[in-house]
């Protein structure tokens, strides 16, 4: 067993253990980081957010082909070579991974592969896969241990049939029928690229709506549209039991309208992801975990132990990477000895289905429930030239000002390229922007980023584009 | 009002404590899971110069304790989650809005959405922006690293929004604010507290000060600082006062009613302070705050230290009241069970020692008062009448005032009515 002293040590490579990593290395430190996984980047680049995107991309683009076919440009059917759609999304991944290891490098920044497990306040023990233990000790340490997709203990244990969120990237075989657990971000993305490679898909949710998370309203028209292409969508529904038989795996559902089943060749369960707190035995070091796997943090991410610090999936929800990434700036800074903390006021979210919804800050439903007041600008982008042409008119841009200082406080888009388009409602929000502002800032046309001005200029009352609805209510 | 049905999540939190915020938690009885009835002390706060017991409206049993050692808290703080069983009258408790199903094992859950905005912890969720500063992250960041609060200040640029150069002016004018203070003499420039190693000059022993005494340490110190102390003595005529006030109590020895010398005395000062109404004041600023009201405080001893119940209304209330709620409030005091709001409010003070004994004391003023009586033990003294030497029960006084409110002569008037108050009781009704 070898010995070696980290004045950092950052235990777990995604966007927040990397994050945290360079950016310590870049402040001075002598830095190490441990990940179980041989490349860097984590769930995120290895097995979610990138992959995942990368087979959205293919989902749309033979979308979009089979759409041209009313307006004049014909395409075969696609010929899928699954094979060949796998290496494209590996060779993707690859690249950033192999970038980040290159990264590491160039800022000396040692990388240790193996499953870190907290000895004391001051120490790990790393252990390889070979199973090779080495111990490391070090000054200060960041857990950045992420998540793992939560399994369903009543499914049968072991069949491969039965898959998470990491086994539907690895696209083994494209199933006839496929049962997706949980109405969630996940299960609807996997969702849409299994049904667009030809499986017939069904979703079943508990909540009555999918995409809990986001207002009903922005859910509709991916609703609708997912309804037309998958086989079913079932709400309020829960999965009572999953039999495995050779035929396939029959699942029980019980909804609204009693208990049914049916058959499928594949189930993938996305019901969420547990925080991986209990995994590096953090225990160990005297830092609280709870019963979750969640690890709590101040402002400044300091566990309750002073010097460690915790980022990412391990704090808890929201479990996104660009979340993870500005916690992971805060502490290595916090580290190195800096007064940072973190004060983001908002955290977008998205769901890159078809259309995409995102959404930033204030939700109605938040609203609503908190009795906050505010008001709303929406436009709907069936008056988008831009949204038309790509063939498209059931997105919209929904934003929400505070009543007294107009303020923006929260907006939510449905539509393609939702996602992108966000960001500047993030950043309006953290500048505090209010409607002129946002109205008054000179938006490109024709794009999809006039819809946030033009919602804008809704509730300012000053909007052309459409009949002025609101200028009674709201003169500026 | 609703009734608590069975077994409901109530939320307990910090009840009316008065004006007092930001309080700490110094003592958590509460244990989640364990059961309390009504009224078990589930943590007590500690505020000014007492400390609170927080009740348990009901019976239950704890689910969680929301608070540490240590936190601070104010009306409305959470403290305490319950689950309340069949309970008395429910007031003002707040049911714990329909938990949000996030906390719960993911695993208990099938088909649980992964559903960020909802799971989001409370530290995430955005606050309506009018209540927060109208400041870019670069802008908070840089008044982190710099100690500055930005509620303190309103930005230069268009609607009020906050620019770095604001920052740096306000952060100038703290600077320069201080150095002035200091340069005009605020600053004491005191030689450093004397180190001594007692232990060499014979064996000693080392004990806390009791939490009053800490308290009052603080407010003693600036009070004995900051206010221009001048006293004045006097004497009170008191024979035939005290005369009375025998004659009163054996006459209402079956009531149990009893008169005490302190009674007087507060009923006096109302009456001198409606004289002199400069007595019955605060200084706040440049401005004279002059009361309309007469509370009247009196220092009570305790075996933790010094603390100063006030009489509310004590023109509106007779001897007799005057002298039963000063009675009770001084047991609860030695108990350690008033309530701050038992000790607000004080318009003036009576410090007497007259049980005890001494010839006289200059009493240090209770801020924001601006005087304070002491009054020493009754001594029968020969007095010439003009004739020949009586024998008459005098009580010295003295009378503490604030020089920047009060001159000399008005505080040697507001002694005069004082004494010339006791010495001859029925100029009180005047």
């Amino acid at each position: 067993m070898s010995g070696s002293h980290a004045e950092l040590l950052v235990i777990g490579a995604g966007p927040g253990g990397y994050t945290a990593a360079f950016r310590a290395a870049d402040l001075g430190k002598k830095v190490v980081l441990v990940d179980r996984r041989l490349t860097l980047g984590g769930v995120c680049l290895n097995v979610g957010c990138i992959p995942s995107k990368a087979l959205l991309h293919a989902a749309k683009t033979i979308k979009d082909a089979a759409a041209m076919l009313g307006h004049g440009v014909k395409f075969g059917p696609p010929a899928i070579d699954l094979d060949e759609l796998r290496g494209w999304k590996t060779g993707v991944v690859g690249r950033l991974t192999g970038g980040l290891a290159d990264l590491a490098r160039r800022r000396n920044v040692t990388v240790v592969n193996g499953q870190a497990y907290f000895r004391s306040a001051n120490s790990v023990t790393v252990t390889s896969a070979a199973g090779a233990e080495q111990n490391i000790s070090y000054d200060q340490a960041i857990i950045a241990a992420g998540s793992e997709p939560v399994s369903l203990p009543f499914m049968p244990q072991g069949d491969p049939r039965l898959i998470d969120s990491t086994g539907a990237l690895a696209l083994q075989s494209i199933p006839a029928r496929l049962l997706v657990i949980g109405g969630g971000i996940i299960g609807l993305e996997m969702g849409t690229v299994y049904e667009a490679l030809g499986t017939r898909v069904t979703v079943v949710e508990l909540m009555e709506q999918l995409i809990p998370g986001a207002d009903k309203d922005l859910v509709a028209p991916l609703h609708k549209r997912l309804a037309g292409q998958f086989e079913k969508i079932l709400l309020k529904t829960k999965i009572i039991g999953v039999e495995a038989r050779d035929d396939g795996l029959l699942a029980q559902f019980e909804g609204p309208d009693g208990v049914s089943s049916a058959l499928f060749d594949q189930v993938l369960v996305a019901v969420g992801r547990k925080a991986n707190g209990r995994l590096v035995g953090a225990e160990a070091a005297g830092v609280t975990v709870a019963a979750n796997g969640t690890i709590a943090v101040d402002q400044q991410m300091r566990t309750n132990i002073p010097h460690i610090f915790a980022v990412g999936d391990v704090v808890g929800q929201p479990m996104l990477a660009h979340k993870a990434t500005c916690e992971a700036k805060v502490a290595a800074e916090v580290a190195c000895g800096h007064n940072a903390a973190f004060e983001a006021r908002v955290i977008p979210s998205v769901a890159y289905t078809d259309p995409e919804i995102a959404w930033v800050g204030l939700t109605e439903t938040e609203a609503k429930r908190e009795g906050i007041a505010y008001e709303k600008g929406v436009f709907p982008w069936a008056a988008s030239g831009r949204s038309l042409l790509l063939g498209r008119d059931e997105g919209f841009t929904k934003l929400l000002f505070d009543k007294t200082t107009r303020r923006l406080l929260g907006a939510g888009i449905v539509g393609p390229s939702a996602g992108d388009l966000i960001a500047e409602a993030a950043l309006a929000i953290e500048m505090g922007a209010d409607d002129a502002d946002i109205g008054m800032t000179v938006h490109p046309h024709p794009t999809l980023s006039e819809t946030i001005g033009l919602a804008a200029e809704s509730y300012s009352g000053v909007l052309t584009d459409l009949m002025p609805r609101q200028l009674e209510t709201r003169k500026v | 009002m609703n009734q608590i049905s069975k077994l409901q999540i109530v939320e307990i939190s910090v009840p009316d404590i008065g004006d007092f915020r930001d309080v700490p938690v110094i003592e958590i009885l509460a244990k989640a899971g364990a059961s309390v009835g009504v009224d078990d002390t589930l943590v007590v706060l500690e505020s000014d110069k007492a400390t609170i017991d927080v009740p348990s409206p009901f019976a239950g049993i704890v689910k969680e304790v929301r608070v540490k050692l240590g936190d601070r808290v104010s009306q409305g703080s959470a403290l305490i989650l319950l689950e309340a069983g069949a309970a008395p009258d429910v007031v003002a408790v707040a049911p714990v809005p329909a938990p949000i199903p996030v906390a719960a094992e993911p695993v208990a859950v099938p088909a649980a959405a992964f559903a960020p905005a909802v799971e989001a912890p409370p530290a995430f969720s955005p606050a309506p922006a009018g209540a927060l500063p109208h400041a870019s992250p670069s802008i908070r960041r840089f008044a982190r690293e710099l100690g500055v609060d930005l509620h303190k200040l309103r930005g230069s640029a268009a609607k009020g929004r906050i620019q770095k150069s604001d920052i740096l002016e306000f952060v100038k004018k703290t600077i320069a604010e201080n150095a002035a203070a200091a340069g005009a003499g605020a600053g004491l420039d005191l030689l450093p507290w004397p180190q001594i190693d007692f232990g060499k000059f014979g064996p000693v022993e080392r004990a806390s000060l009791s939490k009053i005494k800490k308290i009052s340490a603080g407010n003693l110190s600036r009070n004995s600082i900051i206010i221009p102390h001048v006293t004045n003595f006097d004497e009170a005529d008191v024979t035939a006062l005290e005369q009375f006030r025998l004659d009163m109590n054996k006459e209402r020895e079956k009531s149990g009613e009893k008169l005490t010398m302190l009674a007087f005395m507060i009923k006096a000062a109302v009456a001198a302070l409606r004289t002199h109404p400069n007595f019955n004041a605060s200084l706040d600023g440049e401005e004279l705050v002059l009361k309309r009201y007469f509370h009247i405080g009196f220092a009570a001893d305790t075996p933790n230290g010094l603390v100063v119940p006030v009489i509310k209304d004590a023109d509106k209330k007779g001897l007799t009241a005057i002298a039963a709620e000063a009675g009770e409030l001084a047991g609860q005091a030695r108990a350690g069970k008033l309530k701050p709001g038992d000790m607000q409010g004080g318009c003036f003070t009576i410090s007497s020692l007259g049980g005890i004994g001494g010839k006289g004391f200059t009493p240090i003023i209770n801020a924001p008062e601006v005087a304070i009586l002491g009054a020493a033990r009754a001594k029968m003294t020969p007095v010439w009448d003009g004739e020949k030497f009586q024998p008459r029960l005098i009580m010295p006084v003295s009378l503490s005032w604030d020089h920047r409110v009060i001159d000399g002569a008005e505080a040697a008037r507001f002694l005069v009515t004082f004494t010339s108050l006791l010495g001859d009781f029925r100029r009180v009704s005047l």
